[in-house]
């Protein structure tokens, strides 16, 4: 039968780095015709492995035969698996944001002319070919920037078909795509396997994903193969089991109901406009937030909900603002993230390598850098002190690092969001504003994460979260704000807030 | 967590067993360890003693006398000047290519306006500070809040400064006559202070430098181990202390013996004094750093990023009116040719000291070491007989381009433990050493299998496992001596405890 035919076997595939968990002897196969998922925590090797299979890590940097279409492959680059029909997508899209969509797609093996000048008759038609078979529907002579990024996942996958892929690797593709567009996708890929019976390998973070399109799949914990499980085993809470090596019954710990307070942070009107775009990215948002209570922003990617949180945060991207913007009953004028931190304002960031965290620096130096004058006396820096609270944090955050000197680099993601939660908690403010606090952090840190949250609440601090998984909204937050297009699409108790009802509100504003 | 525990607490039961490392033979491996992680710091006094020493061989001595020594430092003044300031703008991510020009320009003002004009001095220099903190903050503007990239800003600027330097200098060369412009190009600090042919300021500097070095050093690792931070091992420290005090001593007898102390070298150390000082202990310094680091969230974190990117500017301009006139007080002129490839001298040192272009990352005083390795090939080649001074930016060129290299393939250099390994070795080296045979042993049999046109999947598949066992065992012994990394040592280590 064609469909148990073995398209590849991984056997035996060691990877060493120098000081960096790897793969050790990992053993996977993947049938002809099927979906299959890769899952595990945050480095446990799902994107080494796949480095690995797709050329990355040329042959002879790691052990192990990869056997695909029954013969040992040996890649030297990305080129040779693309030759025989091995593609890999991954988490940051490979396209040409200056180019045109249809550029885009035969970039790198254009179709030519007595194999010199390029085709453009031909490119154009063809491309049109495979957007089609993706269903993408846009104008191809648009450049790829103006394009959202569910809609550049489709052209790489619409660029795979146009080498001829048999098996496609897709790594965390549905990571910064909105629920429709996410499940878009997936249909695709369903699609894909029914009608050209093109094999797919995914890794995701997203067991929903798994339940829903999987065939198979395999979890991976700490560069080891733990369990492959195939379509009829598969089920949410046995793979978070087999994850995370233990079971975990509460993904989020209890707090008490919220009992009220009074109001710190309050949005009049708020309207914000970004002259670079020429629009507004907030129109006439009103918010508030109350002493001790946890506030949630939910709305698909692009809502508006950072940019909420950056007009907030000493209006970082230098916005006209319209409106008012008042702290504990004053109104303030926060010109520069400087005056929201000593108005007591904190600002977690969603993308802790871009914006968050000097990488190239100790664990010491991030969690100071916001908050120098507490360790420095006349300006001049007291190194002890900048020890003195690393440790601290460190110990109070259990913060893993052989020392405070360790530069953030080498730390797991979940450690260096840690680190960049105590840079905040260091600032001492009254209310913190956490954007994504948990992407791309395994579970385990997660649960950690939520726990800090509950423990500041506890000591008087107020907080807005802002999500794009719904069940950390539900699952954290006292009052839910749906934003949508940048306007205030609803509000919500917790206790009258469903996934259905706030998924309504963001997507028909 | 538990698991971890217990593989740990095995571990400890097979270390007890171990025959403790040779004392001797354990101290160079921490030195070693020491030097090869840390190798990025040290990139560049390599490349320096590389250089004397094939200058000193190649001049017949003449290179490291006494009285050539201080001429080359006298020489490496203004560019190691313009290096420091360099310095800050190359780790804030920017480059400043106007600062040859500006210089020598501001270097001309004073000395017009003093020489030509018969103006005060005191007041030259003052409106020499107002002029080049004016065009600080100008391009410190255009480059932060305007955006235009500092390349372009500064390009043009050293065409603008190139017009001024003629225009002031009105195209003739002009003598330094006035005691004060002698004094600073060609005195020397109390140079009549002699016993027996030696200074006696130069030698007392040097010595109070020792003590003062020693001193805080001390003082350092008390503080450290009241607050139970970890110090350095104490073999490490010595070493380290008796180095740099034989370097210091070495540097103070050249100079006393020679005619001690010229201001030029005095003027360049106090700058480095005090920019060390800034950028390592001072908050403004953490700010520079932190916006060269990551200006994205430097910016998130509060810090101005475009305030502070002005203050480098001005900096940088504060510097080249001190490195102008100290060029010019030591060739006692001011001429339209002053200011050519200065900037470009300051870049390179600043790069052979370790800077990173990437931002962030850079050290005054490798700078400076960085000025000294770039001034070293004139003056080694004019000491050396029947050499071709034109080769000189050849040299120059290259040693830039291996510093680049050098930088490049020594980022992501990790911590080195050769004790650890040792010990590693001990428990897990007879494996090893099996596994590898065995490696060879499948390579052989798949090589004949090859040979005689077997079916070869077999063969490979064992030749993968013997890969894998070796593998398993690497990685073992990896873990091994990162544990020791962080337990530090074995207990019977001879390892000499954390105490002064």
């Amino acid at each position: 039968m064609s469909e148990n035919k073995k398209i590849l076997v991984m056997r035996s595939i060691t990877k060493t780095f120098p000081g960096v968990k790897a793969l050790d002897n990992v053993n996977i196969h993947v049938d002809e015709g099927e979906i299959h998922f890769i899952v595990g925590e945050n480095g446990a090797g799902k994107s080494t492995l796949m480095k690995v299979l797709s050329g990355i890590y040329s042959h002879g940097n790691y052990s192990g035969d990869i056997v695909f279409n029954d013969e040992i492959q040996h890649f030297n680059s990305i080129k040779n698996s693309v030759n025989k029909g091995i593609v890999i997508i991954n988490q940051e899209l490979a396209l040409f944001p200056d180019l045109s969509v249809y550029e885009n797609v035969f970039v790198g093996h254009e179709i030519t002319k007595n194999s010199a000048f390029v085709n453009w008759v031909e490119t154009k038609n063809q491309a049109k070919k495979y957007l089609d078979m993706v269903g993408l529907k846009v104008d191809m002579d648009q450049n790829v920037r103006t394009l959202g990024v569910g809609k550049q996942q489709l052209i790489e996958i619409a660029k795979a078909l146009s080498q001829d892929v048999k098996l496609l690797i897709l790594d965390e593709p549905t990571a910064a795509l909105n629920e429709n567009d996410s499940e878009n996708l997936l249909n695709l890929l369903v699609e894909l396997k029914k009608k050209k019976d093109i094999t797919s390998i995914m890794i995701s973070h997203k067991l929903k994903e798994v339940e829903a399109i999987a065939d198979s799949v395999t979890i991976i914990r700490d560069g080891k193969v733990i369990i492959r499980m195939d379509r009829s085993e598969i089920n949410q809470n046995e793979i978070i089991k087999h994850m995370v090596g233990r079971e975990i019954d509460n993904i989020f710990p209890k707090r008490p109901k919220y009992k009220g307070g009074e109001v710190v942070l309050e949005s009049v009107h708020l309207s914000s406009f970004d002259s670079s775009l020429n629009r507004y990215v907030l129109n006439d948002i009103n918010i508030t937030l109350k002493k001790g209570e946890v506030v949630g922003l939910a709305g698909l990617m692009g809502a508006g909900r950072t940019e909420l949180a950056h007009s907030i945060f000493g209006n970082v991207k230098k916005y006209k603002l319209t409106g008012a913007l008042m702290i504990n009953g004053k109104q303030v004028h926060l010109n520069h993230p400087h005056d929201a931190i000593s108005k007591g304002l904190s600002y977690v960031s969603e993308d802790r390598k871009k914006d968050g965290l000097i990488l190239i620096d100790d664990i010491g130096q991030n969690i100071c850098v916001s908050s120098l004058k507490k360790i420095s006396n006349r300006g001049f820096i007291n190194f002890f002190k900048q020890a003195f609270f690393a440790d601290k944090y460190v110990k109070d955050l259990s913060i893993k690092t052989p020392s405070i000197y360790q530069k953030l680099n080498n730390l797991s993601g979940g450690n260096q969001q840690k680190v960049q939660i105590s840079k905040w908690l260091f600032a001492e403010p009254k209310i913190l504003i956490l954007d994504e606090p948990t992407r791309g952090i395994d579970v385990g840190a997660k649960y950690e994460i939520y726990t800090i949250i509950n423990d500041l609440i506890d000591k008087g601090m107020s907080i807005i979260i802002i999500s794009s998984e719904l069940p950390e909204i539900l699952g954290m937050c006292d009052r839910i704000y749906v934003i949508a297009e940048g306007k205030q699409a609803g509000e919500f108790d917790i206790d009258e807030a469903t996934p259905e009802k706030i998924m309504h509100s963001a997507t028909t504003a | 967590m538990t698991q971890k525990n217990v593989s740990s607490s095995a571990n400890n039961n097979e270390k007890e067993s171990l025959k403790p490392i040779n004392p001797i033979l354990r101290y160079f491996y921490a030195i070693i360890s020491m030097f090869r992680t840390n190798i990025r710091d040290y990139g560049m006094f390599i490349a320096l003693i590389v250089i004397f020493i094939l200058f000193t061989i190649s001049s017949n001595g003449i290179f490291l006398t006494p009285r050539n020594f201080s001429n080359l430092l006298d020489q490496t003044a203004y560019v190691a000047v313009l290096a420091i300031g360099m310095t800050l703008v190359i780790v804030t991510r920017q480059i400043d290519l106007s600062v040859g020009f500006l210089s020598a320009f501001l270097g001309a003002y004073v000395i017009v306006a003093v020489q030509v004009y018969g103006e005060n001095l005191f007041l030259a220099i003052s409106v020499a500070l107002l002029i080049t903190t004016f065009v600080g903050i100008i391009k410190g503007y255009l480059i932060a809040n305007v955006k235009v990239p500092s390349f372009v800003v500064t390009l043009a600027g050293m065409f603008i400064f190139k017009g001024f330097l003629m225009i002031r200098t009105d195209n003739t060369t002009i003598t330094t006559t006035h005691p004060f412009f002698q004094a600073i190009g060609k005195g020397y600090l109390f140079r009549g202070f002699t016993i027996g042919g030696y200074n006696i300021v130069a030698l007392g500097i040097g010595v109070l430098l020792i003590f003062l070095l020693v001193f805080t050093s001390i003082m350092r690792r008390r503080k450290n181990q009241q607050l139970g931070v970890q110090n350095e091992e104490r073999q490490i420290y010595l070493t380290k202390q008796i180095l740099t005090i034989f370097v210091l001593a070495v540097l103070a007898y050249n100079l006393a013996a020679y005619n001690g102390i010229s201001y030029l070298f005095l003027i360049t150390l106090v700058v480095l004094v005090i920019y060390f000082i800034f950028t390592t202990k001072s908050t403004l310094g953490r700010r520079i750093y932190a916006v060269g680091g990551n200006p994205e969230a430097a910016e998130l974190s509060g810090i101005k990023v475009s305030n502070t990117l002005i203050i480098v500017f001005i900096s940088m301009g504060i510097l080249s009116l001190i490195a102008g006139l100290m060029y010019a007080t030591k060739v006692q002129n001011t001429s339209p040719q002053h200011g050519v490839s200065w900037e470009l001298y300051a870049i390179a040192a600043t790069f052979i000291g370790g800077a990173s272009a990437g931002g962030g990352v850079g050290k005054v005083v490798n700078s400076v070491i960085g000025a000294i390795v770039i001034m070293s090939i004139p003056n080694g080649l004019a000491l050396t007989p029947d050499s071709n001074a034109n080769i000189e930016p050849i040299i120059l060129g290259s040693i830039l381009l291996l510093a680049v290299i050098f930088d490049i393939y020594t980022r992501n250099v990790r911590p080195v433990d050769l004790v650890g390994m040792y010990y590693a070795k001990k428990v897990h080296g007879e494996e090893l050493k099996k596994a590898k045979a065995d490696l060879s042993a499948a390579k052989a049999a798949l090589h004949k299998a090859k040979a005689n046109g077997e079916k070869l999947i077999d063969y490979e598949y064992a030749l993968t496992n013997a890969q894998t066992s070796i593998s398993k065992i690497k990685n073992m012994i990896r873990i091994a001596q990162e544990e020791e990394f962080m337990d530090h040592k074995i207990d019977n280590d001879p390892y000499i405890p954390d105490e002064l």
